[in-house]
C-alpha cells in the first residue's frame, strides 16, 4: 500500500491527533512508533497501518519511510530526535515538518538547509501551535505593515479542574523553564534569565495568569525573518496555570527532570523518561476541559503611522477530541501544513530547503483550516472570518 | 559474653550501633552487604566485628547469624519474615522495628515456631512502635477497663542548616511512601476500619515547643497488636508532618510515582515507587549546622477505676540537641535486644512491646538516653 504521508512519533499524544486529522480527511498514513497499543482506535481505519521505528536508528528509519511511498514526512517525535528524523528524510528524499526545536535544536536543524535545496526538498520547522499557528499570526500582522519594530508572543492556558494533566512533552517544558531564555533586544539576540518572571497579565476566556519569559525558536525565526523589516525587539512569554506550574516545579526540584542516568535494580534509567512515562498514565477526569490563548502582538508602522495589531488564537477542548484538551492545536497544525505542501499550495518541490511557517505557509487558508476545525483566530479582538 | 547482631546499618541501623557501643558491654556484630562501610564503622572498637549478610537470602541469612544471641533487623520490614526464619535456623532472638500492620500481622503467626525453638521474638520496638506501645500498657495499668487509646507524634525541628535538602524526610521514605498509599487502619467500636491515606489531617495541640501540628492517620502496627493486648474498644494512630512535606508527597502520588505497578522503559521493567526512591534519593542531604529537634509521643489512654472515667495522659519528651530525635526509634531497639540479651525478658514467642517490654526499666533506660516520660504533664520519677 502507498501512504500519502509517514508520521513519526505516531505513538504519542501530538502524532496521535496528528494522524487522526489526516485520516478524517481522507488520507493514508504510515504511522511509525515504538507502542502500537496507544493507537488501537487509529488502527482500525483501513488507511491506516502501524510501523516500528527506533529513531536513533537513522538508516532503518529512512528505510521504513521510503518504504511507505509517501512524498511527506510529519516528526511528531520528541524534538532531541529532531536531527535523525531529518537525515532519515533526507535519506529517503521526503519533505519534512516538525513541531519545532526550541532555540538551540532549531539552530541545529538550519544547518541541514544546503542539503534540503539540493535534493529539491522542504523541511519546515515548528508547525504546531507555537511554534506554528504564532508564526504565521505574526506573518499575518507583519504583512501589513511598511516596517515593524517588536514583536511579543506567547501563550496562556488553563483547565477546569484544575488537575494537572501533562500540558505538552515533558521534556520541552522541563528545557524552557530550566534553560536561560534568548530574547531579541535592539537588533540582537541576547541570553536572558532563566524562566523570569514577567508579571500578570489578562488572556482571553483565561483571565489573569502569571508569566514567564522562556526560550522558544520564534525568537530565533524571527529574527532570520523579519530583521530586514526594521524588527529590534522579540519577547516570548510564557502562561501557565499556578496549579500546573507548581507541579513543573516541584518534579524539577526533587529530581525527576534530571537526565544523569540512575541504576534502579541494577539496570539503567534516565529520570526524565521515567518521569515522561508515569505523567503519560494520567487520566484526564471525566468533564476535563482546557482553553489556551496562543497570542502575537506587533509593534510597527504603516504609511507613516505608528500601528499595533493585536492577533489570538482561542483553542478550547474540542467535542470528539475530549482526550487531547486544547493539545489539538499542535496535532492538527502540523497536519494542515502537511496537507498544504501535498497540495501544492506550499511549493515544497521549489527547493526551499529548511525554513519556518512565517514564511511559506499562506495565512488566510491556513486560519480558515483552524476555524474548519473549531480553533478561532481574533484579530484586534474581532474574530477572523 | 552476649553477642548482638545489627542487620542494615542504614540511618537508623548506625545509631543502633552507636547505642550499643556506648552501653552493652557484650560483642557487637555489624551484618550487611557493603563490607567496607561495615568495616568503617568498627573501626577502633572493641568487641565489634563484622560480617556479610543479604535480607533477601535466607539460607545466607541464617549462617551469618551463627553464633548470634540477639539479632536486631534495622532493614526494611519487608524483609522482617525473611529474617525471622533465619533467626528460627541460627537459634537467635530476634527484634525489629515494626512491620507496618500488615507484616506485624504476618509475623505473629510465627509465636509456635519461636517458642517451640525457645526464642522471643519482639516486634516494633523504636518509637513508634515501640515507645508508643509501651506507654498505652503504662497507662494501662491505672484503669481496670481500658476504653481508647489515641496515639499523636509532633515533632518540631530548631535545628539550623549550612544546606537544606529539597525533601527532609525524618525516616525511610519508603515507608513514608507506604504510609502515604495504603490505607489507615484504626480500631473503632471494636472494629477494624481502613481509611483514606493522608486523611484525618487536622490541627492538635501538642505540648510547647512542638505546639500545633497537623497529625494525619497513617497505617501502623500499633493497631494490629495494641487492641487484643488491652482489651481496648477504640485505638488510632495519627502522625504529624509538615505541610511542605505532606504538599510533595501527595502530589507524587497524585502524578502516579508512588504507585506499586511496573513501567516499561526501553525493553526493561522497573517498579514505579522503587525508580521514583532511587531518584529521592540522590537529592542532596541537609547539612546541619547545629541540630536541634524535638518530638513528642502522645499517648492518651481512657478507661474506668473502680467505676469512675478516668484519662491517662502519657508522653513521651525527645529532645535532640547536637543529635537526631531519631534516637527515639535507635535506643529502643538497643535497650529491648539487651534486655533479651541478658535475660530480663525471658518469655518466649514471639510479642508486640506491650506484652513483654517491662514499663518502668525500659523508661529508666530512655531517661539514661535523654528520652523522658511525662505522666499526666508531671515527669515521672
Amino acid at each position: 500500500m502507498k501512504f500519502d504521508f509517514a508520521v513519526l512519533g505516531a505513538t504519542g499524544e501530538e502524532g496521535s491527533i496528528a494522524s487522526r486529522d489526516l485520516l478524517n480527511s481522507g488520507y493514508s498514513v504510515l504511522l511509525c512508533g515504538r507502542n502500537p497499543a496507544r493507537i488501537k482506535n487509529l488502527l482500525t481505519n483501513k488507511k491506516a497501518k502501524f510501523s516500528y521505528v527506533d529513531l536513533t536508528n537513522i538508516k532503518a528509519t529512512a528505510k521504513t519511510l521510503k518504504s511507505s511511498g509517501a512524498r511527506i514526512t510529519l516528526n511528531c517525535a520528541e524534538l532531541r530526535l529532531n536531527i535523525e528524523a531529518m537525515k532519515a528524510c533526507l535519506l529517503a528524499k521526503m519533505h519534512y515538518l516538525d513541531l519545532g526545536g526550541l532555540q538551540e535544536m532549531t539552530v541545529k536543524q538550519y544547518k541541514l538547509d544546503k542539503e534540503f535545496r539540493k535534493r529539491n526538498l522542504i523541511a519546515l520547522l515548528g508547525c504546531g501551535s507555537t511554534p506554528g499557528i504564532s508564526n504565521v499570526m505574526a506573518a499575518y500582522a507583519v504583512n501589513q505593515m511598511d516596517s515593524v519594530e517588536r514583536i511579543d508572543l506567547g501563550f496562556a492556558w488553563d483547565s477546569q479542574p484544575k488537575t494537572f494533566i501533562l500540558p505538552y512533552s515533558f521534556e520541552s517544558i522541563v528545557y524552557e523553564v530550566t534553560t536561560p531564555s534568548v530574547i531579541m533586544k535592539d537588533g540582537k539576540l541576547t541570553k536572558s534569565k532563566v524562566c523570569e518572571f514577567e508579571g500578570v497579565k489578562n488572556f482571553m476566556k483565561i483571565g489573569m495568569q502569571k508569566t514567564y519569559c522562556i526560550v522558544h525558536s520564534e525568537v530565533f525565526t524571527f529574527y532570520r525573518y523579519f530583521r530586514n523589516k526594521g524588527l529590534k525587539d522579540v519577547h516570548y512569554w510564557a502562561g501557565f496555570p499556578e496549579h500546573s506550574f507548581k507541579v513543573i516545579e516541584t518534579l524539577i526540584e526533587l529530581g525527576f527532570s534530571s537526565k544523569k542516568p540512575l541504576k534502579v535494580n541494577g539496570n539503567e534509567l534516565v529520570p526524565v523518561d521515567f518521569s515522561r512515562e508515569v505523567l503519560k498514565n494520567i487520566e484526564r477526569p471525566k468533564d476535563y476541559k482546557e482553553i489556551e490563548d496562543v497570542w502575537v502582538k506587533v509593534t510597527g508602522e504603516k504609511n507613516g503611522e505608528r500601528r499595533l495589531i493585536e492577533i489570538g488564537c482561542l483553542v478550547e477542548t474540542i467535542d470528539g477530541w475530549e482526550d487531547y484538551g486544547s493539545n489539538v492545536d499542535t496535532g492538527m497544525t502540523i497536519s494542515i501544513m502537511a496537507q498544504m505542501i501535498l497540495k501544492g499550495i506550499i511549493d515544497g518541490d521549489e527547493g526551499i530547503g529548511v525554513t519556518a511557517p512565517e514564511v511559506v505557509v499562506p495565512s488566510k487558508p491556513f486560519f480558515h483550516q483552524l476555524t474548519k476545525r473549531g480553533m478561532k483566530i481574533y484579530v484586534d479582538n474581532k474574530q477572523f472570518l | 559474653m552476649k553477642t548482638i547482631g545489627i542487620l542494615g546499618l542504614g540511618a537508623i541501623g548506625r545509631l543502633i550501633a552507636d547505642d550499643l557501643f556506648k552501653t552493652f558491654d557484650g560483642e557487637i556484630i555489624l551484618l550487611g552487604r557493603d563490607l567496607k562501610r561495615l568495616k568503617q564503622l568498627a573501626k577502633r572498637k572493641k568487641n565489634v566485628k563484622i560480617r556479610y549478610a543479604n535480607v533477601s537470602d535466607t539460607k545466607l541469612l541464617a549462617s551469618a547469624f551463627r553464633g548470634i544471641d540477639v539479632v536486631i533487623h534495622a532493614v526494611h520490614h519487608e524483609f522482617n519474615l525473611n529474617v525471622m526464619k533465619a533467626c528460627l535456623k541460627s537459634k537467635s532472638h530476634y527484634v525489629d522495628l515494626g512491620g507496618l500492620f500488615h507484616y506485624t500481622k504476618k509475623q505473629l503467626k510465627l509465636n509456635y515456631q519461636f517458642k517451640k525453638a525457645n526464642l522471643t521474638a519482639v516486634l516494633g520496638i523504636g518509637a513508634a512502635p515501640g515507645i508508643t506501645n509501651v506507654l498505652a500498657k503504662y497507662g494501662s495499668s491505672f484503669l481496670d477497663k481500658v476504653e481508647n487509646v489515641e496515639i499523636k507524634i509532633g515533632g518540631k525541628d530548631q535545628s539550623t542548616y549550612k544546606q537544606t535538602s529539597p525533601l527532609s524526610n525524618t525516616y525511610s521514605l519508603q515507608t513514608i511512601f507506604e504510609e502515604f498509599s495504603w490505607k489507615p487502619a484504626i480500631f473503632t467500636e471494636g472494629k477494624l476500619k481502613f481509611l483514606e491515606p493522608i486523611s484525618g489531617r487536622e490541627d492538635y495541640i501538642f505540648p510547647g515547643p512542638v505546639g500545633v501540628q497537623k497529625p494525619q492517620y497513617t497505617i501502623h502496627s500499633e493497631i494490629a497488636t495494641l487492641p487484643s493486648s488491652l482489651h481496648a474498644k477504640n485505638v488510632s494512630f495519627k502522625i504529624a508532618f509538615d505541610d511542605d512535606f505532606v504538599n510533595k508527597i501527595k502530589m507524587l502520588k497524585e502524578l502516579g510515582f508512588l504507585s506499586e505497578e511496573k513501567i516499561k522503559l526501553k525493553e526493561k521493567e522497573f517498579v514505579i515507587k522503587f525508580v521514583s526512591l532511587g531518584i529521592l534519593k540522590k537529592l542532596p542531604n541537609a547539612i546541619p549546622d547545629r541540630i536541634n529537634q524535638y518530638e513528642i509521643i502522645s499517648v492518651i489512654v481512657t478507661g474506668t477505676k473502680s467505676g469512675a472515667r478516668k484519662k491517662i495522659v502519657l508522653e513521651a519528651y525527645v529532645h535532640g540537641i547536637n543529635e537526631t530525635d531519631d534516637k527515639d526509634t535507635a535506643a529502643p531497639a538497643s535497650i529491648a535486644a539487651q534486655m533479651v540479651a541478658n535475660g530480663m525478658i525471658n518469655k518466649r514467642g514471639v510479642f508486640p512491646p506491650e506484652l513483654i517490654v517491662p514499663s518502668k526499666s525500659f523508661f529508666n533506660e530512655l531517661a539514661k538516653r535523654k528520652i523522658y516520660i511525662y505522666l499526666n504533664k508531671r515527669h515521672r520519677q
